[in-house]
């Protein structure tokens, strides 16, 4: 993180806090809150349904009219074999017990009674059924709603990490250019050469040379005299990026032809990594570096870069 | 001098906000004055259970005489209460019921107080919202000093409480945000009162080396000191923390002390160390790159001004006025409302040291010019001294009649708390004519009036970013301590 503008033993938290938030609007674009989502998300609901039909605040209006409804319960009755005769006075009872038999003359009550005590257990099926139901379309109901919300907080997190893959692809970008323009400007030489130049810096990139003999394995390498000095006289950094180099070129030809030397030798790459391990401290001119490096920034994102076999 | 501290509860081993405060308070007056605290048998704050004696003993050379309570709280019959008197249009009666079923409920703490209040100069009671407090300021108001440590929670809203606030004879307020919001619910301006806060014994040299050590605790790490709970903001800290180690290069860890009512996330770089005593918790605070401070309603927060005490920046929830405010008086701590911003004020902390350090020292000097002991009783003194040259007010307006506290007249609490301007209160307060000691310590030039920022005042962006939760309407029916 940079540094803030306010340098002072006398800080300001207001000022520092403006600073925050507008960096992070900067990062950000607007920071949207829960609110702003459900917002949002309604918004959204409008757009894709009927405006005039269905409401924003979708699951509070069902939910409204879902307790309305729950309310008032279905009226329903009892209806059984003795539902015609009863009365809740007893001697008006025992009359109409008496008479049944005279009442059954004139016609059958029974298809009757039977066909009400089966509409009144199907009235109570419904009313259960309707229950049920109603649960299952308030659970779908709650399901829409979250999707909705969801779908639109994915929305949101999905722009944001577009443009963060976008960032993080244009700084790929110029991490592989600079790799590249730190690549041109390695140059090798042989262990007759470094001891010949004293270990100076060569004045012009010039490339490496295959050793005359055959390379020792690579598990032998370090036994070499030089790997020793090489390894005492390089940085990490320089390490990773020979590392780095290698693993690139593995396949590719040797490390002078892929650098464009006037010789490409016909040895084969693991002779060529040997060769590397066995020169050990390639010198690195660090002025060509900058400069290199220098020229790549300048160029910009846009520039066209050479790639390695173009080189 | 002979002066009475009225509390809920009180006792070494007590630690709630208020209960603590009261303890302080009356260790330090008792240098100046005799002093005894009358208080009840409970230590429970949830059930009021009577679990001590009704008696009279020395806690620390002070007499603590102690009372019994009559009942103890129905935590279902306080809850509906609660959501009655908060919720919907009721009277007087209704809130009057809210506050016996709140508790605790001690007749006889209050009796002793009709008749005894002529034994003592000055009662200082703690916590408005408590059934002691406003029966006991009602029995003796023109000896009454409340100590309110009101936090803007729904009970402020209830009517039966403006009369108090008016016709107690002085307020110690804790802050300048809960005096702005007292003022504007009671309109007490005439009533004396004074900024007063609390201090801390803040050990000389705490051992940052030893905790590490004593915990394993190996690079940076922000400290949270308090309960871990949601309504302390901890959820949304857990949250934005993960967020914080999502990103790159970010090397703090977090250390939770305190006890957890909430599941803490796994994580590496979350560490909780449960319940510390006093001396491992400096050493916590002495050896974090900074104190993160996510609750949503404090009053005062104490372990804020330990962290300012030992040169540490606070990084607070914007969505607590007092610790805005306070950040911004003393220059000492970031605040944050949104997700981004913990985000990226964490980083800040992290990555500007030179920032780290400056906020430190500012709260080092804040505390020692407002919060350190001598400043507070002298505060304590002064407007004891002023009271004395000063003759009483009217007292405490009368109830209303019997049919008139059964009328369902009164708005819902939580609609008059949310008519309340909020924000915090960005300067320093001018000295008031009646507050001689707010100019004891001035940090910056005042201006004439307090500026407070209304919550119609915010800006738009601002407004825009207010919180990634909702924040909640209430507090779940709070219990206790504050």
């Amino acid at each position: 993180m940079s540094d803030f503008n306010v340098r002072s033993d006398s800080v300001n938290v207001e000022q520092i806090m403006e600073q925050i938030r507008a960096r992070i609007r900067e990062k950000r674009g607007v920071d949207y809150t829960e609110q702003e989502v459900r917002e949002l998300a309604a918004v959204k609901l409008e757009k894709f349904l009927d405006p005039r039909g269905v409401r924003s605040d979708l699951l509070e209006q069902f939910r409204k009219k879902e307790s309305a409804e729950t309310s008032q319960p279905l009226p329903n009755y009892e209806f059984t074999d003795q539902t015609l005769y009863e009365t809740h006075r007893a001697p008006i009872r025992w009359i109409r017990q008496l008479l049944n038999p005279l009442l059954k003359l004139f016609f059958n009550p029974n298809p009757l009674i039977q066909a009400l005590h089966i509409q009144s257990q199907l009235n109570t099926m419904t009313v259960e059924r309707d229950a049920a139901r109603r649960g299952l379309v308030q659970l779908q109901y709650e399901v829409l709603h979250n999707l909705v919300l969801e779908t639109t907080r994915l929305g949101i997190e999905v722009k944001n990490l577009k443009m963060r893959v976008e960032s993080m692809t244009g700084r790929l970008e110029f991490n592989e250019r600079r790799a590249r323009a730190l690549e041109s400007v390695v140059v090798y030489k042989s262990p007759d050469e470094r001891e010949r130049g004293g270990g100076g810096r060569a004045p012009h990139p010039e490339p490496a040379m295959p050793r005359p003999e055959p390379p020792p394995p690579r598990s032998e390498a370090p036994a070499q005299p030089a790997a020793p000095v090489a390894e005492t006289s390089e940085g990490p950094g320089q390490r990773s990026r020979r590392r780095r180099r290698r693993r690139g070129r593995r396949g590719g030809g040797l490390a002078s032809t892929i650098m464009g030397g006037p010789q490409a030798p016909a040895t084969s790459a693991p002779e060529a990594d040997a060769v590397r391990e066995a020169v050990g401290g390639h010198d690195t001119a660090a002025e060509s570096i900058e400069r290199e490096m220098a020229a790549d920034s300048m160029s910009g994102p846009e520039t066209d870069d050479p790639g390695p076999g173009e080189e | 001098m002979k002066l009475a501290v009225v509390v809920q509860r009180y006792g070494p081993a007590i630690n709630g906000g208020a209960e603590l405060h009261a303890r302080y308070v009356a260790e330090h007056l008792a240098r100046h004055a005799e002093v005894e605290v009358l208080t009840t048998c409970a230590t429970d704050y949830v059930s009021w259970h009577n679990e001590l004696s009704a008696n009279v003993e020395t806690i620390n050379g002070v007499s603590v005489r102690r009372f019994r309570v009559r009942h103890e709280r129905d935590t279902t019959d306080f809850g509906r209460r609660s959501d009655h008197v908060f919720k919907l249009p009721h009277s007087v009666a209704d809130e009057l019921a809210w506050l016996d079923s709140e508790g605790p409920a001690s007749p006889s703490l209050v009796r002793f107080i009709n008749r005894n209040a002529t034994r003592y100069d000055y009662l200082f009671f703690f916590s408005y919202r408590y059934y002691h407090a406003y029966h006991g300021a009602r029995a003796a108001p023109s000896r009454a000093v409340l100590v309110p440590t009101a936090e803007r929670d729904d009970a402020i809203g209830l009517s039966i409480f403006p009369a108090i606030f008016r016709g107690v004879r002085a307020i110690m307020y804790n802050s300048p945000e809960e005096r702005a919001m007292i003022e504007a619910i009671a309109a007490n301006q005439q009533v004396p009162s004074v900024v007063v806060g609390i201090g801390s014994e803040v050990p000389a040299n705490p051992q940052p080396g030893r905790f590490r050590q004593k915990f394993n605790i190996r690079g940076p790490f922000a400290v949270y000191v308090g309960r871990i709970d949601e309504n302390k903001g901890c959820r949304e800290l857990f949250e934005a923390f993960l967020e914080y180690v999502r990103c790159e290069s970010t090397r703090l860890s977090l250390v939770l002390i305190g006890n957890s009512m909430l599941p803490i996330p796994e994580h590496p770089r979350i560490r909780h160390l449960g319940f510390l005593d006093d001396g491992d918790k400096f050493d916590a605070i002495a050896g974090s790159e900074l104190l993160v401070m996510p609750s949503y309603f404090e009053s005062l927060s104490m372990v804020a001004l330990e962290a300012w005490a030992l040169g540490r920046p606070v990084l607070a929830n914007a969505r607590c006025d007092v610790l805005k405010g306070q950040s911004i008086r003393s220059n000492a701590g970031l605040y944050y409302e949104t997700r981004a911003e913990f985000v990226e004020t964490l980083k800040a902390l992290e990555a500007n040291r030179w920032l780290s350090v400056a906020l430190g020292r500012n709260g080092r000097q804040f505390f020692r010019e407002h919060y350190d002991w001598p400043v507070i009783e002298r505060k304590y003194l002064d407007m004891m001294a002023r009271l004395a040259k000063e003759p009483a007010g009217p007292g405490i307006e009368p109830l209303p009649g019997w049919l008139a506290r059964r009328r369902r007249d009164r708005p819902a609490a939580r609609e008059v708390v949310a008519a309340l301007a909020a924000g915090p209160v960005v300067r320093s307060e001018a000295p008031r004519a009646v507050d001689t000691t707010q100019s004891q310590a001035p940090t910056r030039p005042a201006p004439p009036q307090a500026q407070r920022r209304s919550g119609g005042e915010r800006d738009h962006g601002d407004r825009r970013r207010r919180g990634w939760q909702a924040r909640p309407q209430a507090r779940r029916q709070r219990p206790g301590g504050a």
